[in-house]
């Protein structure tokens, strides 16, 4: 009978660890090697929470603590120091640090905290770590107790696994969870939509440290044990592949990876280890490790998805409104004269206008004597111009003229080696890209940048800003606290998403969409963050020459709605025939400034188009 | 004016009505309790069954097989202790077989690796009890793991004999813990007397930074300064590391006379070379726990500093074992009879299993368990238990017996006895813990154990801190 | 002042052996952009076939030839079969970190189903030991450290000199851009795994030599030493993490020397953990990626 409690309990432990790593990992995209250190912590605080000190408990043990504290005490106190101990690796999930790099960052630091721990022996008795530990409302230990108290406490342990995992459906299934999957599947587009990477990376390191912390206080109180054996970077890896094998991304699937490996597989090596005594001892361990190993190689390549993939997140599109403009359930009057009310000024739209004004008056967005260089490459080169409020403004030039490179200065997903950026007469050129989002300065990308494994419409919600239930705070309100907002988000999304045609293609996944119609994915999104400037890289590339018509059409029509756009094309035609001005650029310089038309008569720009 | 969408599979997704999102949660929350429930009932219909007994403490259906679990690391640092243990285990189970297995049972071995972690011991225990027919006991727990497991198998009332030194085991009650090896302090008072009867003055500590070696270094250090000799240098080696160069030097220029030394796996061995290489070739002369006599470390040793070197320059402190007469006759042969079919322990020459650490002890302890269920004439362990000490200890009157065979021989015959293996006699204290008297291990250069003196109890209380 | 000076020699052995591993590893991602997490059990792999061949009665230093070719045939075949495609797919940087611990354990736990948990040591000889001023080495160290040397005069040569040197500098920098211009990279990363597994296969035999007693999981925490000389130095920059491991091996073995020597290792740590924090480009940082 200890046996299948053991195994129920090591089940629900390793349910609610991969549960926590799987929202990191599968739903935020954060890998966190050190995962094991964060269990490891829990299990140490728990255990000195409830140990009494130890020069009473034998003196045969050296820990800090022993504070003897009774059930829950020691419990909460493993997940606050889950939480606790994620803070400090905010620095490794900062914007600057690619993922590959933070997470070795983070193996490392689970091999360095189990060494100090070893060798540190007043901290936590060192090697020997510490035993005797009570379990909860106990005096003595875990396996000393009644068969009754036994079997409440696996059902209790059961019962918070569960809790634990309605609690991350919860924050997965809200907007917030939404935003953390947009950060996974393509963290510089979230970042320029106006999502604080550093905060929201912070946020899910510490949720996991949490659980992980609250895995580890229940393990210790039944095996009444803790020592740095029990928690080697090794440990990591294996809850890793039964997140990879049960499903990334999807709870159930992190329950199931759960049960199946390290549970399932150890127990299964160890009842063959039973039965055949006869083979070498330490064949089977090395087997195991070997065939754990395998299993990561084979399912990402075979099945990446894991078992159970995530599933896909239908939302209902809502039926055509009545044919007159008006009465959108939530929101705020669409204002364009031609009732197509696209930009619909949602309250963040009118709180940026009030708050700034017309600080700058016409000249919306300003850059000054703005360089940019890569090691020896002048990327840019000191460029100043101005960009006039509700203009088109074009953006042409040869191939490698810095284009896109001082789009990306502006918008902030770059830094500039050298001037100023002005926005609304304020400067901005120190802001990072989420900020100048959130204050209405949107942009767009060259390359396909659409979250592929989120449908067209959550696409379009990821950028919708206001919507209260996108902060943690709000996702644990649940969904009554943020039902409106994301019904007025989904109901705007629904006007762009009829307006340019791809309504029917709302609940598909925004991956397997044709190239093009990826790109209006791209600019329907940018318009859903409500901006004030909008910078377009390429948005007519590779669309069918009517659609870019119409595209142009309804950018227009936003431009007189009062929206300011900035867009780099290379179909001059287009530029011809709907901006105004343009801007020419040329070797990382500005070159000419006017309408097309003029610029047509200038030499130098002709020159530089043939020429470069 | 929205529609549910589509399939089950997307019901987490949308805007349900209200019902249907409490639906949800209902059913969430009524699963979770379910499983609770079910398990609630598990316990009750199997509380019934086993309230006061388990499996192991009731007897077992005649002609069954009886077995003894070596519960000890097979995998990590401290692979090869399982396997050794092993060597006992098969040895004496033969032995009692061939002489007509216990009250009509044979005896079987098994095994179960703890991969020398607390947490990965406690299922594999767990594994063991239940997947287990007639569990009668076990042998092993050594220092990786005994705190976690030694109440499991306590709780199941299976009477175990283990190999760990730990100082809580000196006095936490366990009723089914027995233990015939010495505890860590006294082996660390044991190394001390050494030094002094070799007449070194100036001693170094070199211990590892793991469980069984750091309990060493505290009682060591107090014992040192009670002998009069000087501490000159007190290095802790991480034992993942794989060079000890500047630990090395750091000894050598201490110019200590001996070292003292537990640091397993390839550490001590790297180190040995490394002292050799920096000390202008000559070895300085080390002083060994008992885990140093054992095939493995002797081998290692001998191949970083070569045989000669290492065997004129060592010694152990060790239980005092028999190496000749009856009681080591009987162990030899048993252990022989069984040499080439113990998987995982072959390395180089067999009889270096008989100094192993824990040899002589465990088979002691199973001959103990076996007589001790034969003079109860019962398997039921609440009735043979207590005959464990008795045979043990000895009642005065009681004749000296030096294997299984003869101590059957003898109860048949209506006599006590009293059980003397080529441990030594045994002397159980309240805490079934029998400490043993020490001698001292030497390796002769083709690394055979040979005594090379004796420590009295009076010496070690003389050095006690 | 003599402990000093000996532990400074201790510490140039390390860094010699550091510095063959940390300049294959740095130069794999450099070309191919993977952090090949399972470099530390092809040398091990090398250890052991150095060792199958010094069993069978032939000269260690033999045993480095053949260590090297091993590793350098697994290696490139590591990235044909494994590696190559998971990025020909697209697979993102983290996908192939994990790809790569998976590697690792099939390969480290393969030799150890093998050979068993056993140590073992080569039939060598270690020389005569030679003292100058406070620093104390045997001859077979001076020859690591020789050996060493000459690998790093090698690569700085094929790097800076040689047409292949210069092809694999430019599918570093920009694959695509290197593509444009007539380097066929497919085989110039071939070759280069070719080169640096038999880097990895020459530090694992050298590994194994210098610690004399290894078994297949010495090499787990070597791993992190190189990857904080590499880190140290700038991933990527081969150079880089010559500093790296010259740091490095100084700094544990020096540190060891004045405080308690089980925390030598976490001066490694520390250090790969600041870099990290504070410069992630290393300390000749040239491959800012963020």
């Amino acid at each position: 009978m200890f046996y299948l409690i053991t195994l129920l309990v090591y089940g629900a432990v390793d349910v609610i660890a991969c549960l926590g790593l799987s929202q990191q990992f599968g739903v935020a995209g954060v890998t966190n090697f050190g995962f094991i250190i964060f269990q490891a912590a829990g299990a140490y605080v728990a255990a000195s929470l409830a140990l009494p000190s130890d020069t009473s408990n034998g003196g045969y043990q050296i820990y800090i603590g022993g504070l003897h504290l009774p059930f829950p005490m020691p419990l909460i106190g493993a997940a606050l120091a889950g939480a606790l101990l994620a803070l400090p690796f905010t620095f490794l999930v900062g914007r600057r640090l690619r993922g590959d790099f933070a997470a070795i960052g983070l193996l490392v630091t689970a091999v360095l905290l189990n060494l100090l721990v070893t060798d540190y022996r007043p901290l936590f008795n060192g090697d020997a770590g510490v035993a005797q530990v009570p379990g909860p409302l106990q005096s003595g230990i875990f396996i000393l107790s009644s068969t009754t108290y036994r079997w409440v406490f696996v059902a209790a342990v059961i019962v918070l696994a569960a809790g634990v995992y309605m609690f991350l459906r919860r924050i997965t299934e809200s907007p917030y969870g939404r935003t953390l999957r947009a950060m996974r599947d393509n963290d510089k587009v979230a970042d320029s939509l106006g999502k604080n990477l550093v905060s929201l990376r912070t946020g899910v390191l510490v949720l996991g440290g949490a659980i992980a912390g609250l895995s580890g206080g229940v393990l210790v109180s039944f095996i009444s044990v803790w020592s740095p054996a029990a928690w080697s970077y090794a440990e990591t890896i294996v809850l890793f592949a039964a997140v990879i094998i049960g499903g990334a991304g999807n709870h159930r699937g992190a329950m199931l990876g759960a049960i199946l490996v390290p549970v399932g597989f150890e127990e299964v090596t160890r009842l063959i280890t039973n039965s055949n005594p006869s083979l070498p001892p330490n064949l089977l361990p090395s087997l195991q490790w070997v065939a754990i190993g395998l299993l990561i190689v084979l399912f990402l390549w075979f099945r990446p998805q894991g078992v159970l993939p995530e599933r896909k997140r239908l939302i209902a599109v809502p039926a055509p409104a009545a044919e007159q403009a008006g009465e959108p359930p939530a929101g705020p009057a669409a204002s364009g004269h031609d009732g197509q009310g696209l930009l619909t000024r949602g309250e963040v739209a009118r709180a940026r206008e009030g708050a700034s004004g017309a600080a700058g008056g016409d000249d919306i967005l300003q850059a000054v004597g703005l360089s940019r260089d890569f090691g020896g490459v002048q990327a840019v080169s000191d460029v100043t111009f101005t960009v006039r409020r509700a203009t088109l403004t074009g953006l042409i030039g040869p191939n490698g003229a810095g284009k896109s490179t001082l789009l990306a200065l502006l918008a902030g997903t770059d830094r500039p080696s050298a001037g100023t950026i002005l926005y609304n007469g304020q400067d901005i050129t120190a802001l990072p890209a989420f900020r100048r989002a959130r204050m209405g300065l949107v942009r767009t990308f060259q390359l396909a940048s659409e979250f592929k494994r989120l449908t067209v419409m959550e696409n379009l919600l990821s950028a919708a800003p206001g919507n209260r239930g996108d902060s943690f705070r709000g996702a644990v309100a649940g969904r009554r606290y943020w039902r409106g907002d994301e019904a007025a988000a989904i109901a705007r999304a629904t006007d762009i998403l009829r307006r340019f045609g791809l309504d029917k293609l709302a609940n598909d996944y925004a991956g397997d969409l044709s190239g093009g119609q990826r790109r209006l994915v791209e600019i329907m999104r940018a318009l859903m963050a409500e901006p004030d400037v909008l910078l377009l890289d390429e948005p007519m590339a590779g669309v069918h020459p009517e659609l870019a018509r119409r595209i142009g059409d309804t950018l227009v029509g936003l431009c007189r709605e009062g929206l300011t756009i900035l867009m780099v094309e290379h179909e001059l035609a287009i530029m011809d025939e709907f901006c105004d001005p343009v801007i020419v650029m040329a070797e990382g310089s500005l070159l000419a400034e006017g309408t097309m038309a003029q610029l047509r008569e200038r030499t130098e720009v002709v020159e530089a188009y043939l020429v470069g | 004016m929205f529609e549910s969408a589509g399939s089950a599979a997307s019901a987490a997704g949308n805007e349900g009505h209200k019902t249907s999102r409490y639906g949800r949660l209902f059913r969430a929350c009524s699963m979770a309790v379910a499983i609770a429930l079910a398990a609630a009932l598990a316990a009750c219909s199997s509380s019934s069954s086993s309230s006061s007994s388990s499996s192991s403490s009731s007897s077992v259906a005649s002609g069954s097989t009886l077995t003894v679990a070596d519960v000890a690391p097979f995998s990590g640092v401290d692979a090869a202790l399982g396997p050794t243990y092993l060597v006992s285990c098969d040895g004496a189970v033969q032995a009692i077989n061939n002489a007509g297995g216990v009250l009509g049972h044979k005896l079987a071995c098994t095994s179960a690796d703890t991969r020398g972690d607390p947490a990965d011991a406690v299922p594999a225990v767990g594994s063991l009890i239940a997947n287990t027919k007639g569990l009668a006991l076990v042998i092993g727990c050594t220092s990786d793991e005994a705190a976690a497991v030694v109440p499991v198998l306590n709780a199941n009332k299976t009477v175990m004999f283990c190999m760990t030194g730990q100082s809580e085991f000196d006095n936490v009650k366990y009723n089914y813990f027995y233990r015939l090896v010495p505890p860590d302090l006294a082996e660390s008072y044991a190394m001390v007397v050494i030094a002094q009867q070799l007449g070194y003055k100036r001693i170094a500590l070199a211990f590892g930074n793991d469980i069984g070696s750091q309990t060493f270094v505290q009682p060591a250090i107090t014992s040192i300064q009670k002998a009069g000799l000087t501490l000159v240098a007190n290095e802790t080696l991480d034992l993942h590391a794989t060079t000890f160069r500047t630990e090395a030097q750091k000894i050598v220029s201490a110019h200590p006379d001996a070292i003292m030394t537990e640091a397993l796996g390839s550490a001590d061995p790297t180190l040995f070379a490394e002292i050799k290489q920096l000390n202008g070739g000559k070895v300085i002369p080390i002083i060994g726990t008992s885990a140093a006599i054992s095939p493995a470390f002797y081998q290692a040793s001998a191949s970083a500093i070569s045989a000669a070197a290492f065997s004129a320059n060592f010694h152990a402190d060790n239980l005092v074992t028999a190496t000749s007469g009856p009681a080591y006759n009987a162990f030899s042969q048993a252990l022989l009879a069984v040499k080439g079919k113990v998987n995982g322990a072959q390395t180089g020459n067999f009889t270096t299993y008989f100094t192993a650490p824990g040899a002589v002890h465990l088979y002691d302890g199973i001959n103990l368990a076996a007589l001790a269920m034969v003079a109860a004439n019962s398997t039921d362990t609440s009735k043979w238990k207590p005959w464990i000490a008795t045979i043990g200890n000895g009642v005065p009157g009681a004749v000296t017996v030096s294997s299984f065979a003869q101590g059957v021989a003898e109860l048949k015959a209506g006599k006590q006895i009293r059980y003397v293996g080529p441990g030594g006699p045994t002397s159980f204290d309240a805490y079934h813990d029998s400490p043993g008297i020490f001698q001292i291990d030497t390796y002769s250069p083709t690394g055979a154990v040979q005594v090379t003196g004796n420590i009295t109890a009076a010496q070690l209380r003389a050095v006690s801190g | 002042m003599s402990l000093f000076l000996a532990s400074v020699g201790f510490g140039l052995i390390t860094s010699a052996v550091l510095a063959i591993a940390s300049v294959g590893f740095t130069l794999q991602f450099a070309v191919t952009d993977v952090l090949n997490l399972a470099f530390a059990a092809v040398m091990t792999a090398g250890a052991f076939v150095a060792y199958w061949v010094n069993q069978a009665g032939v000269s260690v230093w033999i045993g480095l030839a053949a260590a090297m070719a091993a590793c350098s045939v697994l290696s490139v075949l590591l990235n044909l079969a494994v590696y190559a495609p998971f990025q020909r797919r697209g697979s993102s940087p983290i996908t192939l970190v994990i790809v790569s611990l998976g590697m690792a354990l099939i390969i480290e736990f393969g030799i150890q189903a093998v050979v068993g948990g056993v140590n073992v040591s080569y039939s060598m000889g270690q020389g005569r030991t030679f003292r100058a001023g406070g620093l104390v080495l045997t001859t077979v160290q001076i020859v690591i450290i020789a050996i060493s040397v000459a690998v790093m005069a090698a690569v700085h040569v094929l790097l800076r000199y040689s047409r292949l040197g210069k092809a694999m500098r430019a599918t570093a920098a920009n694959r695509t851009l290197a593509r444009n211009c007539g380097i066929r990279a497919s085989r110039v990363i071939t070759i280069s795994w070719a080169i640096t597994g038999g880097l990895c296969g020459l530090a694992g035999a050298v590994f194994a030599i210098d610690i004399g007693s290894f078994g297949p999981t010495s090499d787990d925490l070597f791993l992190i030493l190189i990857l904080a000389a590499v880190f140290l130095g700038g991933p990527g920059d081969a150079y880089g993490a010559m500093i790296g491991a010259l740091v490095i091996g100084l700094g544990t073995e020096v540190s060891a020397a004045y405080i308690q020597p089980d925390y030598k290792y976490v001066i490694a740590f520390v250090a790969l953990l600041a870099m990290l924090a504070l410069r992630p480009t290393g300390l000749l940082g040239a491959r800012a990626r963020g």
